[in-house]
């Protein structure tokens, strides 16, 4: 049973270490799909990578705050 | 040519890095238990593990259409390399402390020096646990890359050739392998995968790529430019 519940956890755990940083980027995805669906710009692509960059730059920042704190 | 040498790296590095801590678990069962039980543990995770990817990579490679794999796997593969990316800008900037597979062999030493009096079957269930668990990454890394790019075989290749060679390391040194820099390996990996992910669940969202595959060399240069600057904002003295 123990063994089920860490293999559980684990899979999880490959997805999700932080909670809210996984679903911004599920978010960031979504809505990245939705304006790639409805407008088929190029560009759209590499904005939705820069927002996804930019959500690590801040969702790391704000752990090493957390932690100092 | 590219896809399939970057398939292979990217399930070469993953599983190499898996295979050390696994190694760790195992190689402390067998030095305070004796060999028979850890080695048969690891044998039937092994099993358990291919298994998996026999069952999964056929399900996936035969019956999902190209566009919805690539955005779900693709997706999928976004969310684990950050993560991976997350725990390596904090390890790189000192906040959380590096991966000591010397202090993990330490840990399963003293887990098993209260158990010594029980069954052997303690140290099959250690091993077993600790390969199939950290074998679950290097089955989800293979699968997907493998599955995604259509490379299943040098997906499986890469994976098993990570396996031999850490093992190999580990019979003749007979001790963890703590020089192997985990970190660095986990980053790499985490901007490999990160990078994948985006460029194929863009696809699988109906996207074009300019420059198709290379358009990846892009993305992998954004996310490392992003942790370097999460590094640099967050930076402090390395912990103990």
């Amino acid at each position: 049973m123990s063994f089920l519940r860490s293999a559980i956890s684990e899979v999880v755990g490959l997805f999700v270490g932080d909670w809210f940083q996984s679903v911004t980027s599920v978010v960031i995805l979504a809505v990245g799909w939705l304006a790639l669906t409805r407008f088929h710009v190029a560009g759209l692509a590499f904005a939705m990578a820069l927002a996804l960059a930019v959500q690590l730059v801040l969702a790391t920042s704000a752990e090493a705050r957390r932690k100092k704190a | 040519m590219g896809a399939q040498l970057l398939t292979f790296g990217a399930a070469f590095l993953g599983s190499a890095v898996e295979s050390v801590e696994a190694l760790t678990i195992v190689l402390a069962v067998g030095l305070t238990r004796g060999w028979r039980s850890p080695l048969l543990g690891t044998l039937s995770a092994l099993v358990l593990l291919g298994l998996l990817v026999a069952i999964f990579g056929q399900l996936i490679v035969t019956r999902v259409p190209e566009l919805t794999l690539k955005l779900i796997i693709g997706t999928l593969i976004v969310l684990f390399g950050l993560r991976w990316l997350h725990k390596a800008v904090l390890r790189s900037a000192g906040v959380v402390a590096l991966h000591d597979e010397n202090r993990a062999y330490a840990n399963t030493l003293e887990e098993l020096r209260d158990a010594r009096e029980q069954h052997d079957w303690i140290g099959f269930v250690l091993a077993l646990k600790g390969v199939f668990l950290e074998g679950l990454e290097v089955v989800f890394i293979v699968i997907a890359v493998g599955g995604t790019s259509g490379g299943m075989g040098v997906a499986v290749a890469g994976g098993l050739l990570a396996m031999v060679v850490v093992a190999g390391a580990g019979v003749v040194v007979r001790k963890p392998l703590a020089q192997v820099p985990e970190n660095t390996l986990k980053y790499a990996v985490g901007i490999i995968l990160t990078s994948v992910g985006t460029f194929w669940a863009a696809e699988g969202m109906g996207a074009q790529w300019p420059l198709d595959f290379v358009s990846i060399l892009g993305l992998a240069v954004l996310y490392f430019v992003a942790t370097r600057i999460a590094i640099m904002l967050i930076r402090r003295p390395a912990l103990a």
